[in-house]
């Protein structure tokens, strides 16, 4: 019986999946992520897809909220500059669609980069505030501005690769489903590295950080850009994915939606991130559901439903939070503590 | 660590739950009815109004299903409340299409256009209370079909009225966002060719007072005010101008244009003029007195209560359902482009003076051009003209 986990080597010790249990998990999460877009409708299909996208986004958020300790309201914002810049590339350049999303994610970096400026001089709710003006200047300039066609639509042509078109429901998922893990392999592995590390200590005292020689402007600039990076990339596939981009879903709504994201799903934690985007997509459709399957047993309930869902929604969230305030990421790890000593947990 | 345990397998147990839900859920049964989606905002951003255009959606799915259905299947909506959220009416639409619905009511700008390229593909006709002109094209809207008159046109109208009246100068003052911004073009184009001029003020979210924004229209010698916003930034607007800018008429356009706003402006809704593109309650239209009102009646209803965007859902869903009963009277298949074909094929379609006749054709899917003007007086809203059609 085991009674830890224990390395012989600093190399295992550094290893991303040290125990065999860890990896056969792996393997099984991937091979049913394989395997599940053979056996689910377009209905399913939209939903997972829709948490791929999410993911991608959250994981962006997560490195700079979550890692960095900067807290962002602009995330709609900076979703909206990647779905449009992939667009327009299309649209007005003709650039193929993969270099698009290649461009948007940079140019959606550079622009959080510069919404990142204020970072210097203000931390946590002034930050927050400043972070809300880059949403709203964002919003503002796309409704406003004749490029991105103002208050119409941008009808994108659907992606094709080799003649695939990738919008499909079923196609767009294994292009969600690289991306998503190539984010998530970039993401774990940064909090390895020398730059990673510099993110967590600033989170953590960012005056001792600098006191130790860490770059604190440098590093907070990073955070902005990469977390951007990720961020316009979720906002270029969403407009790959719908083959229509439209100023409504990239609002100080959307921000709100991906903090609460991470914040369910665990701060700091890359999987958390996952959980998050698939809790928070799941549990509107799943009561969604059950409101629509309660209409048709008790009718006369039928008016109250939607508002007693929303309750419900509003009331799981508070109750994670009260109950796991470090989120899904924790709870996971706390069912895997359990079994992993079972039967003789202490 | 019983509490430990019993918590995990409430998880385990909540796990397995949403995936079973979410599995039985999606799958299309074969059945007799046909089926058409719906999403409502009955919780969301504009549920005040979004309520009675739901009830009136669904309550003439109960109509058609109280006279025996259409040629003898019921009609099934499958709808839910998808607040206002573009995410959730994507979930939904591809959950309904997956069951089968052969058409599909949408709500608001955002869900509409978010599903507009999608409708296309799966060949789903699509209506909604989202009135932008952008939709009317079919070259670039192939299955969106707009019943109301669309913002521009209501615009357009309101700006011939002023005309009519001797105003040169007029101020729209718009919801900031696409859907207020949507008529401010083309209602500019059309006041320069018609040597009047139009200035366009925004109207920030959630702002309790409009002084500045009024003493912009007043700088520029604002005769008429038009509005596109929904009704409480409206009532709150018209107070203001009855406070401060006495004597300036205010004309509402379609989302401002009902008896909440009258309810929430009080005195200052007194003289205000609606570009209503569906006919009030009070107007004693035919569909309004022959169908509506007796139905209502029956099932313990008031359409006056209801008012008038109920009245605006009804009509939508009974443009679609007619297109779908023609289909199934001539025998053919109901599938999306048959239902898009009978849509295409209405000419000066009655809806029974809800609306102007309705049109539809190959290359154009604005219904109607014309609307009526409303008025209130006392309280209520008067109709005070005939249909007045958008010239060029």
């Amino acid at each position: 019986m085991e009674s830890g986990v224990f390395h012989s080597s600093y190399q295992a010790d550094m290893g991303l999946r040290p125990t065999p249990l860890m990896r056969i998990r792996l393997i099984v999460v991937l091979v049913a992520a394989v395997v599940f877009p053979f056996f689910a409708n377009n209905y399913q299909l939209t939903l997972a897809n829709q948490i791929l996208i999410a993911s991608i986004g959250a994981i962006g958020l997560n490195i700079l909220t979550g890692f960095t300790g900067q807290i962002s309201l602009g995330q709609g914002g900076f979703m909206a500059i990647g779905a449009y810049s992939s667009a327009l590339l299309v649209i007005n350049l003709g650039v193929p669609w993969w270099l698009s999303v290649l461009l948007a994610c940079v140019i959606t970096a550079i622009v959080g980069g510069f919404f990142g400026l204020p970072s210097l001089r203000l931390k946590g709710l002034y930050l927050a505030i400043a972070t809300l003006a880059a949403q709203q200047i964002i919003e503002w300039g796309i409704i406003r501005s004749p490029l991105t066609g103002g208050v119409e639509a941008l009808v994108v042509d659907p992606p094709l690769l080799f003649g695939i078109n990738l919008s499909r429901d079923f196609n767009f998922y294994w292009l969600g489903l690289i991306l998503l893990i190539g984010t998530v392999l970039f993401a774990v592995n940064l909090f390895r590295t020398k730059v990673g590390r510099a993110f967590i200590a600033i989170r953590d005292q960012d005056i001792a950080a600098e006191v130790m020689g860490v770059n604190v402007f440098r590093y907070k600039l990073l955070a902005f850009a990469t977390s951007s990076f990720f961020v316009g990339l979720s906002g270029a596939l969403l407009a790959q994915y719908r083959t229509i981009v439209s100023f409504d879903r990239f609002t100080i709504e959307t921000s709100i939606t991906y903090l609460a994201i991470i914040i369910i799903g665990g701060l700091g934690s890359v999987s958390g991130s996952i959980y998050g985007a698939i809790f928070m997509t799941l549990l509107p459709a799943v009561l969604t559901n059950i409101g629509s399957a309660l209409e048709n047993t008790i009718p006369q309930m039928a008016g109250l439903i939607p508002f007693v869902r929303k309750a419900v929604f509003g009331l799981t969230i508070i109750l994670f939070l009260i109950f796991e305030p470090e989120g899904l990421a924790k709870i996971w790890r706390d069912i895997k503590d359990y079994f992993r000593l079972w039967p003789f947990s202490y | 660590m019983i509490n430990k345990f019993s918590k995990q397998v409430i998880m385990w147990v909540a796990l397995l739950l949403t995936a079973a839900l979410l599995a039985a859920c999606g799958g299309g049964g074969e059945s007799d009815t046909i089926k058409v989606g719906a999403i409502h905002d009955l919780t969301g951003a504009t549920s005040d109004v979004g309520t009675p255009y739901a009830d009136g959606v669904r309550d003439y799915v109960k109509f058609v299903n109280d006279n025996g259905g259409i040629e003898g299947r019921q009609l099934e909506l499958l709808s839910a409340d998808y607040a206002y959220a573009v995410d959730q009416a994507e979930q939904l639409y591809s959950q309904y299409t997956g069951q089968g619905v052969v058409a599909f009511q949408g709500w608001g700008t955002g869900d509409t256009e978010a599903l507009r390229a999608k409708i296309a593909t799966d060949e789903i006709p699509f209506m909604s209370a989202s009135y932008s002109a952008a939709l009317a094209d079919p070259a670039e809207a192939p299955y969106n079909f707009l019943v109301g008159t669309t913002y521009s046109d209501q615009f357009i109208i309101a700006l011939q009225y002023a005309k009519d009246n001797g105003a040169t100068n007029v101020a729209i003052f718009h919801h900031d966002s696409p859907f207020g911004l949507s008529p401010v073009d083309d209602g500019r184009a059309w006041a320069d060719a018609n040597g009047m001029s139009v200035v366009a003020i925004p109207m920030p979210g959630g702002a309790t007072d409009f002084t500045a924004q009024l003493t912009q229209a007043q700088d520029a010698g604002a005769e008429y005010i038009v509005i596109q916003n929904v009704s409480s930034p409206a009532a709150t607007l018209a107070k203001d101008v009855a406070r401060l800018a006495e004597g300036t008429q205010i004309v509402c356009l379609n989302w401002c244009s009902d008896e909440l706003f009258v309810s929430l402006a009080g005195e200052a809704a007194e003289g205000v003029i609606a570009a209503s593109p569906f006919a009030f309650p009070s107007s004693g239209a035919d569909l309004i007195e022959n169908e509506i009102r007796p139905w209502a009646e029956a099932n313990g209803k008031n359409v006056d209560e209801l008012g008038v965007h109920y009245v605006q859902g009804w009509t939508t869903m009974k443009a679609m359902v007619d297109a779908i009963r023609q289909v199934a009277a001539a025998g053919d298949d109901i599938t999306g482009p048959n239902i898009r074909a009978a849509l295409e094929g209405y000419a000066n379609y009655s809806t029974g003076d809800v609306t102007a006749p309705i049109t539809f054709s190959g290359s154009d899917h604005a219904g109607s051009k014309a609307l009526q003007l409303y008025q209130v007086q006392g309280g209520e809203w008067v109709k005070i003209s005939e249909y007045i059609s958008a010239t060029n």
